[in-house]
């Protein structure tokens, strides 16, 4: 991912361009407005970093004049002004995002991954297709599991294709994406990264066009059309088809977002209910796999003379229905590596068990014992149409480094929303409290304590502005993070938000990624303010 | 299109959930499960599904005695029969073709898919 950063404090552009870096995204740095439109109106950047006060042309002025110019790159401000109206004007000029000075740069690098994944086709925290699995959190990538060590450059390429997977990249746009303005590589060099990348890929088990080649056009990520259990993370797959081809400019890749939020929330609850079936569910299988094992171990562990040397014929058949049974059950999870045991062990007993293939299946029912004992969370299941969230490693990758235990209280009129909502954010793991009747606000909140408070703008009797001006006034609640999430989109109510105290304000319809992630990177800016 | 009825017929209790959850979710179609080949021929009676998806390995009576048992009878011949197996291989698969059913769909699948491959295998159209 590429960025321009403008800002004219050359100690901040070195702290920045080193933090970007180490994050793998490229970065492009100059020092005034005008140098910033000639390199933004130029080159192709997925963001910029923008300073608000600048020489030659100011941050406000150029971003509206990007934006005039019909530039749709991600804008996030920087500004040293904490007031809500510079917040208001940066926002209306056209920004995305902004973040007050001084910042804590962690929390500049979660703002803009949040922001590049809201403009991506994918939406969740991991990149995930098929097998492989990117973070872009921890830079860690994995194919079926096994990390895969990649350079800088082979990272970045790998996160190009996953952001743009329903795309052919040619070779000049990934040069432009991938190498900064002072670098002047040739399309070998982008050949050459491919083909390492395609090497450590099948290295890893992965099909070697995995990455294909589109002669003329450029490269795209193979869609993967056999497998049930596969991972394709877009819905623009020609419906019905076992095929799917890249975008093009005859089949654009859909760009509908309600159906993405649709598919999104989908994603969330599909993930929440395999969650919640997997608690019975394992149990159920380790014990099978008990029986199986003390069936396998009559034949291997006994004393020799009592030792029998096959399976009865019912016992084989049992043997045999509970292995394919496992087949079924593990596989409706998406837990491809314990079917593919299960599979082998189906083999095992599809015929007479010799003494030696006794003692393989003995390995084989530990293994996989030992492998469902480590699943506590089940890896969400991207259709081949939606986005995915490739496990506990999405959402609930945040939910174990920080939402594990992340009260947040809802208050909302609307019945439906608050029905939803603890759904939604159920994979990030937040323990959420909803509430309808503001009559019993102050109850509630007592009781509960949240960590966050989500607020609506208009409820009857308390609006939600006159209950935040109201916990800003209270020594003991002033302190709480309060995000607003209204389906008022105008200037004057959210400045009015941010005027009785609001730290974030969101529009309806909300993502529930997008929430989650305001409210996280508001909770790590309260635990950097508190260190 | 018109909410359609499902009715799956597979001894795995977990599967029958996490199938209902899906395909309610994805489309919201009806879904009705049933744990045995006799109780899925009793359901399929009464309830007339548009079509039925049923577990090939099944104790007792397996997906094919089931299926024959359903064809068999003037109340359910007319429903679509797709089988659901984890046995992939290319005899089995025209073994179950020659006997007549509609369509086979393999073990694993995922849930969220089903609605689309059911759809495909019958020609429904199917809202993207």
């Amino acid at each position: 991912m590429k960025i321009l950063l403008i800002e004219d404090d050359e100690a901040l552009i070195a702290t920045l361009t080193r933090s970007l870096s180490a994050q793998h995204y490229v970065v492009d740095a100059v020092k005034d407005g005008e140098s910033g439109w000639l390199y933004g109106s130029t080159f192709e950047y997925d963001l910029i970093i923008l300073d608000i006060m600048l020489p030659k042309l100011d941050g406000i002025n150029l971003c509206q004049r990007f934006r005039a110019e019909g530039y749709t790159m991600l804008i996030l401000l920087l500004t040293s002004q904490d007031s809500s109206t510079a917040k208001v004007e940066g926002l209306n000029a056209g920004a995305d995002d902004y973040v007050v000075k001084p910042f804590d740069p962690a929390e500049l690098i979660a703002r803009i991954r949040a922001l590049l994944r809201r403009g991506s086709a994918n939406p969740l925290p991991i990149l995930a297709w098929g097998d492989l699995l990117l973070n872009p959190s921890t830079c860690e990538v994995t194919y079926n599991n096994q990390p895969l060590t990649l350079t800088t450059k082979e990272y970045d390429l790998l996160e190009l294709l996953l952001r743009h997977s329903q795309q052919v990249l040619c070779s000049d746009e990934i040069l432009d994406r991938l190498w900064s303005s002072e670098e002047f590589p040739a399309e070998a060099t982008v050949r050459s990264h491919i083909r390492r990348l395609r090497h450590k890929l099948a290295a890893a088990g992965a099909p070697s066009d995995f990455i294909s080649t589109m002669h003329g056009r450029g490269y795209y990520l193979k869609a993967l059309d056999t497998l049930p259990e596969s991972k394709l993370p877009l819905r623009s797959q020609s419906t019905g088809s076992s095929q799917t081809e890249p975008a093009t400019a005859a089949n654009p890749p859909s760009t509908d977002s309600n159906q993405e939020v649709e598919q999104a929330q989908q994603q969330a609850q599909y993930a929440e209910f395999l969650n919640h079936t997997w608690l019975t569910t394992k149990p159920k299988c380790l014990s099978q796999l008990a029986d199986l094992l003390q069936m396998v171990q009559a034949l291997t562990s006994a004393p020799p003379l009592a030792r029998a040397k096959f399976l009865s014929q019912a016992e084989q058949q049992q043997a045999y229905q509970v292995a394919h049974k496992l087949i079924g059950t593990l596989g409706i999870f998406g837990l491809k590596d314990t079917v593919d045991r299960a599979r082998q062990l189906e083999t095992l007993f599809s015929a007479d068990l010799a003494p030696a293939q006794a003692a393989q299946a003995e390995t084989l029912i530990v293994s996989l014992q030992q492998a469902i004992q480590n699943i506590d969370a089940i890896p969400s299941q991207p259709s081949s149409k939606q986005s995915p969230a490739q496990s506990p490693k999405s959402p609930t990758n945040e939910k174990s480094h920080t939402a594990s235990a992340t009260k947040v209280m809802i208050v909302d009129d609307d019945q439906d929303w608050l029905c939803t909502l603890p759904k939604l954010l159920n994979p990030w793991g937040f323990k959420v409290t909803t509430l309808a009747d503001v009559q019993q606000f102050w109850t509630v909140l007592r009781t509960v304590c949240p960590d966050v408070l989500v607020l609506d703008v208009n409820m009857p009797q308390f609006n939600g502005l006159e209950l935040c001006q109201m916990l800003r006034d209270d020594p003991h609640w002033q302190r709480l993070p309060v995000v607003f999430v209204s389906v008022f989109d105008d200037a004057a109510t959210q400045n009015q938000a941010f005027t009785v105290g609001a730290d974030d304000y969101l529009c309806k319809p909300v993502r529930a990624t997008d929430l989650a992630n305001r409210i996280l990177n508001r909770l790590r800016r309260m635990r950097a303010w508190a260190s | 299109m018109a909410t359609k009825r499902v009715l799956i017929i597979d001894d795995e209790e977990t599967i029958q959930t996490v199938v209902q959850f899906g395909i309610r979710l994805t489309v919201g179609w009806d879904v009705i499960t049933a744990s045995s080949g006799p109780t899925g021929i009793d359901t399929a009676k009464t309830e007339r599904p548009d079509v039925i998806l049923l577990d090939v390995m099944m104790p007792e009576m397996d997906g094919i005695a089931t299926f024959k048992v359903l064809q068999a009878n003037p109340e359910t011949e007319q429903i679509p029969v797709i089988f659901l197996t984890a046995k992939a291989q290319a005899a089995e698969r025209r073994q179950f073709n020659d006997l007549g059913v509609s369509g086979v769909i393999t073990k694993p699948f995922n849930s969220l898919d089903l609605p689309e491959q059911i759809a495909k295998i019958l020609h429904w159209p199917l809202e993207s």
